[in-house]
């Protein structure tokens, strides 16, 4: 369906992950404490079958070895003369957590899966959408010291 | 004065991870829960021990400094003794 990488994220007013790089690859950084999201717009590709997506980040522990990042990802369908887009309209927020790499360096990848029509705002094949990722670093769930960093995130039809 | 409320605690210690990011520092199997107990330890040990940290400066900067200015001499101390050169 689809990849989204750092340089593709679009801030939204406040509590956005910031760009960043480690060892050349660029990076967005996802704070521990503070929740913090960013957005990225895309269109989905006609060969879609209404299977639903899965949304696959790509990320590692900036400083940590261990515990658990809780990320969630919502979904907005920009189609013809459906939302103002002068308000977010995302639907429903769908989570999955993943555990750091105990290598400093090495990526986890952690899938999040939406089920076909409300979950992903009846998104249909050719739409345009924006996804929105945040990490819900508040969430009991999340325990991992430090920012996550995010290198890149894929879409396929689950 | 007393240990930092909630609040200024959990800021206190969402800056030391994000110090820590920012240098790069490898932080081994801890966890957010882990860092917040130790910050909240160490807040508490200040707490109770701040008078003795005073006595320990002595005359005339014990007296000649102000509250934020001895803060920061003991940081520079610190900085010395266990960050610079590790």
């Amino acid at each position: 369906m689809g990849a989204f990488f750092p340089a593709d994220s679009e801030a939204p007013a406040s509590n956005y992950a910031l760009l960043n790089s480690r060892n050349g690859h660029p990076t967005l950084e996802y704070d521990a404490a503070a929740e913090w999201a960013t957005n990225f717009t895309g269109v989905l590709p006609r060969n879609y079958g209404g299977g639903g997506l899965t949304v696959t980040v790509h990320w590692m522990g900036a400083s940590a070895t261990s515990g658990d990042v809780k990320w969630g990802g919502s979904i907005e369908r920009d189609n013809a003369n459906n939302h103002d887009l002068d308000a977010d309209a995302y639907a429903t927020e769908q989570t999955a957590t993943g555990t750091a790499n105990g290598t400093s360096g090495k990526v986890t990848s952690t899938a999040i899966t939406f089920t076909d029509g409300a979950n992903v705002d009846s998104l249909a094949a050719g739409d345009p959408f924006r996804l929105k990722l945040a990490r819900k670093a508040a969430d009991g769930a999340d325990t991992m010291t430090g920012n996550a960093q995010l290198i890149a995130i894929t879409v396929v039809e689950t | 004065m007393a240990v930092l409320s909630s609040a200024d605690r959990a800021a206190g210690c969402a800056k030391y991870m994000r110090d820590l990011c920012a240098a790069r520092e490898t932080i081994g199997p801890a966890l957010k829960a882990d860092l917040q107990a130790a910050f909240n330890a160490l807040d508490a040990f200040m707490d109770a021990n701040a008078a003795a940290v005073n006595n320990a400066i002595p005359l005339p900067a014990r007296t000649v400094l102000t509250v934020p200015q001895k803060a920061r001499l003991l940081e520079a101390v610190i900085f010395q003794r266990y960050i610079s050169g590790a």
